[in-house]
């Protein structure tokens, strides 16, 4: 290892930011290879990364899974994935290059001899593909079959690497359903795997509009010195769903809002807005603020006045008529599983103190919208009649981070002519797609390549999954006692309940 | 939608693009750059199709200035009868206003100057460039000799020429050096990026033993070729001999050897876009790389705006080494 940290490769020069960083050779084993995450965003993504260059010509590109298939049938489904979801320009000439490292491993995860077959075949990557040792395996299965998958890699000594060969192991949400059992899959994975080969996909994490947020608030002079208790009210962070429970019912029944969304993207979206500068943007500089953040998160004392859960009712989404969550196929009639939570945080540091952080989620809401609302205290002193500045809201910067990515600010103006002063609210509005590339890589593809690079900045660690369920137990744990959660019309914007936990607040909710 | 607006001002071409704005819904604020393009008439559709395809990235405003054929200097239209009256209805202007599907992510303003008007390009596009952002100007085929001291270049942030298309490129790419500066780029440099990053790519595995030699081959007089030996000859200080494929239409070649055998990557046919990796003690890999676009070249360039150190040393330090004779 001595070798490789001295030696400089003559031909990269750290002011040479032309050079796009390529992976070197390797392969990707997938597990669950004919789910839906596989086919509408993994498998795009690569055939993206190899169209942009970003792959390896050593490079391949294996699928398990239980279809009896030949690799010809593999081929054929992968290409007609990538065809219906790719993101660049479809071109023969980058998909035989892939195609050519495409392999296809039989077999159900009980199967010892299916593990001795993708041995096997990655062997023969290693020797005909050039692909040197180096394989990362996706688990894009149910967390109840990690323990076996790892174990059966285990066995066949696919989790152990050769010197100067690597091994990762890429794991997806949900990281157990409390801290109990993600500390129990954490040890199932470690035992396999070296931690620092284990990356955990939050795929938020990849979004541009997320990155961006560390670009806003520390390469500009304008926003921290107001980003804290002196100027900021309050914050909202929101994450809404137009869609129902659809095809995830099975998983969903039990779960719920606050373990499948707030655990993991919105306390990862309250880490990076309300954590303190970096001194790097090394991995292990930028998760030691998320960390630190995530460790002074308080919940609140009285959790009956300052959680809200609840679950959609029938009703109309937008302009189609939808059935209730009970009402579902695949759903307990008398399932109390949550598909709206909403709770308030504090984070005790000197920079927030006093500043709560209102999370909220939920499916059936208005529409499909991803926001970071910083909510600025009033003026503290208007030199205006009453009367001008009735229609005055509080300041806001809205980081809005799916769809339509962009900040806005919202600020009050001179209405213009009349008599008298009046002041009302207005927006500035910065957008993505206006400013920049009308079409920006896919999360799965910055965060597929940052595992085959072997760069961790954008994946939790096991420290901050552990930080989060410790934020959240407690919270499921009440709830577990209230039973049926409050009703929601579907298409609106919540129930009523999460109104009035703001409402005692003195606050209300954005419409986003 | 493209409004052709004759002999007109730059006050009337501002104002119709504010209306066009308006009427649109549309705010000019998100444009990120203005890009200056000179060119001649020949060349200008096709350069404005490039543009049109790099604005999809960079969001900006084209303003792109092709004198009328034949018409620098000579006051063709402009023949005064009474003079008074002809300064304020003639122009020395003829304009294009291009929008929505016909320009990209952006707008496009095309400018035919005429006679004296030919000599004043900078107070020209002043009035029209977009307020508070950076200008870059490229010159599709012929470069000035020092786009420094150029008009429209000595405005500009970044300047983007092409050699390889002018009608010298060892002429042109000559005056380029004499006259380098930090802010200067030549397309025929963008051409090599994702060669140079193979090779990059290809020295990132172990083992990490020195480079030896290093050959490179290609078509005589095909300037990326020159450059990516300098390129190589500087950053591995070691000889690069370069040799010659007639008939070949691009690089095909980089060999590179060391103690254990002979690095190789080779692409013999451009248009193919195939190219092979060979490693020592590694079966060899295929990958699909096609030839460069120009709109590549020029999205490429417009994404980054800071002065290139590495192409600096390498048209400055790198081609003495390669052509110490020059």
């Amino acid at each position: 290892m001595s070798e490789t940290t001295t030696w400089v490769n003559p031909l990269r020069d750290p002011r040479d930011l032309r050079l796009p960083r390529i992976a070197g050779p390797c392969s990707i084993v997938i597990f669950g290879v004919t789910g839906d995450l596989s086919r509408k965003k993994l498998l795009p993504a690569i055939y993206d990364l190899a169209n942009r260059g970003l792959l390896p010509p050593s490079f391949g590109l294996t699928g398990f899974a239980r279809r009896d298939w030949t690799e010809d049938h593999f081929k054929d489904f992968v290409r007609e994935n990538v065809m219906a979801h790719c993101r660049t320009p479809f071109k023969e000439s980058t998909w035989k290059q892939l195609a050519a490292g495409i392999r296809f491993v039989q077999g159900t995860f009980e199967d010892k001899s299916a593990f001795e077959r993708l041995s096997n075949t990655v062997a023969e990557l290693d020797r005909d593909r050039g692909t040197r040792g180096n394989h990362a395996f996706y688990m894009s299965v149910p967390p109840r079959d990690f323990p076996i998958v790892a174990r059966q890699l285990a066995d066949c000594g696919l989790s152990r690497s050769t010197e100067g060969a690597w091994r990762r192991v890429i794991i997806e949400k949900p990281f157990g359903h409390d801290l109990a059992s993600a500390n129990d899959l954490n040890r199932v994975v470690s035992e396999v795997f070296d931690p620092s080969s284990v990356f955990r996909i939050d795929h938020y994490l990849g979004k541009e509009t997320v990155q961006n947020i560390m670009a806003l608030r520390f390469a500009n002079a304008m926003y921290e010195p107001i980003w804290n208790a002196n100027y900021v009210d309050h914050v909202q962070i929101t994450m809404a769903e137009d869609i129902g429970v659809a095809g995830r019912a099975g998983y969903y029944d039990g779960i719920g809002a606050a373990r499948d969304v707030i655990q993991n993207h919105l306390l990862q979206l309250l880490a990076l807005t309300a954590m303190e500068e970096p001194v790097s943007f090394a991995a292990s500089d930028l998760i030691a603020e998320k960390t630190k953040v995530l460790s002074a998160v308080r919940i609140p004392r009285d959790l009956a006045a300052h959680t809200a859960r609840g679950q959609y009712a029938a009703g109309w989404q937008g302009s189609h008529e939808v059935v209730g969550y009970l009402d579902e196929k695949g759903i307990d009639p008398q399932s109390t599983t949550e598909t709206y939570a909403a709770i308030r945080l504090d984070v005790d540091t000197r920079r927030w103190a006093g500043v709560p952080f209102y999370l909220r989620t939920g499916k059936r809401l208005g529409k499909r919208v991803t926001e970071i609302a910083v909510v600025f205290k009033r003026a503290p002193h208007l030199p205006f009649e009453s009367t001008a500045t009735r229609e005055l809201g509080k300041n806001a910067i809205v980081i809005r981070v799916q769809p339509d990515e962009g900040v806005t600010m919202r600020f009050g103006s001179k209405v213009p002519g009349g008599s008298s002063m009046e002041v009302r609210d207005v927006s500035m509005d910065f957008s993505y797609g206006r400013s920049f590339t009308e079409s920006s890589p896919e999360a799965y593809e910055r965060l597929i390549l940052d595992v085959l690079l072997g760069e961790p900045p954008l994946f939790p660690t096991t420290r901050e999954v552990e930080l989060s369920w410790e934020i959240l137990d407690p919270i499921e744990e009440f709830w577990s006692t209230l039973g049926q959660p409050q009703p929601y019309r579907s298409g609106t914007w919540g129930p009523e309940e999460a109104d009035e936990m703001l409402a005692r607040d003195g606050r209300h909710w954005r419409m986003p | 939608m493209i409004i052709d607006m004759p002999n007109t001002r730059t006050r009337e071409i501002s104002s119709k693009i504010d209306e066009l704005h308006e009427e649109r819904g549309e705010s000019a604020t998100g444009r990120v750059l203005t890009l200056l393009i000179w060119t001649n008439e020949d060349e200008l559709e096709h350069a404005l199709e490039l543009a049109n395809a790099a604005s999809r990235e960079h969001p900006c405003r084209v303003i792109a200035i092709s004198p009328k054929r034949g018409a620098a200097g000579a006051q063709t239209h402009a023949e005064p009868e009474d003079d008074a009256a002809a300064d304020d209805e003639t122009s020395n202007l003829d304009a294009q206003v291009r929008f929505g599907a016909d320009a990209g992510a952006g707008e496009i303003i095309v400018l035919h100057p005429r006679g004296g008007l030919v000599h004043h390009p900078d107070t020209l596009v002043i009035p029209l460039l977009v307020p508070d952002a950076p200008v870059v100007a490229w010159w599709p085929t012929e470069a000035p000799s020092n786009p420094s001291k150029d008009l429209l270049g000595a405005m500009a942030r970044s300047r983007i020429t092409d050699a390889m298309r002018s009608s010298n490129p060892y002429r042109t790419i000559s005056d380029l050096r004499r006259n380098w500066s930090p802010k200067n780029v030549d397309m025929s440099w963008t051409r090599l990026t994702v060669w140079r990053a193979m090779l990059a790519t290809m020295l990132d595995q172990p083992p990490h033993l020195p480079i030896s030699t290093v050959r490179v081959t290609g078509p005589k007089g095909f300037l990326p070729m020159d450059l990516l030996a300098a390129w190589l000859r500087l950053r591995l200080n070691v000889p690069v001999v370069i040799e010659d494929v007639p008939g070949a239409t691009a690089v095909t070649g980089v060999y590179l050897t060391r103690a254990d055998g002979v690095l190789s990557l080779e692409r013999p046919d451009a248009d193919e876009g195939v190219a092979v990796i060979s490693m020592p003690g590694q079966s060899p890999q295929t990958i699909s790389v096609p030839a460069r676009t120009l709109e590549e070249c020029l999205s490429e360039e417009l994404r980054r705006m800071y002065p290139d150190e590495i192409y600096a040393e390498v048209i400055t330090r790198g081609w003495d080494l390669i052509h110490p004779n020059d």
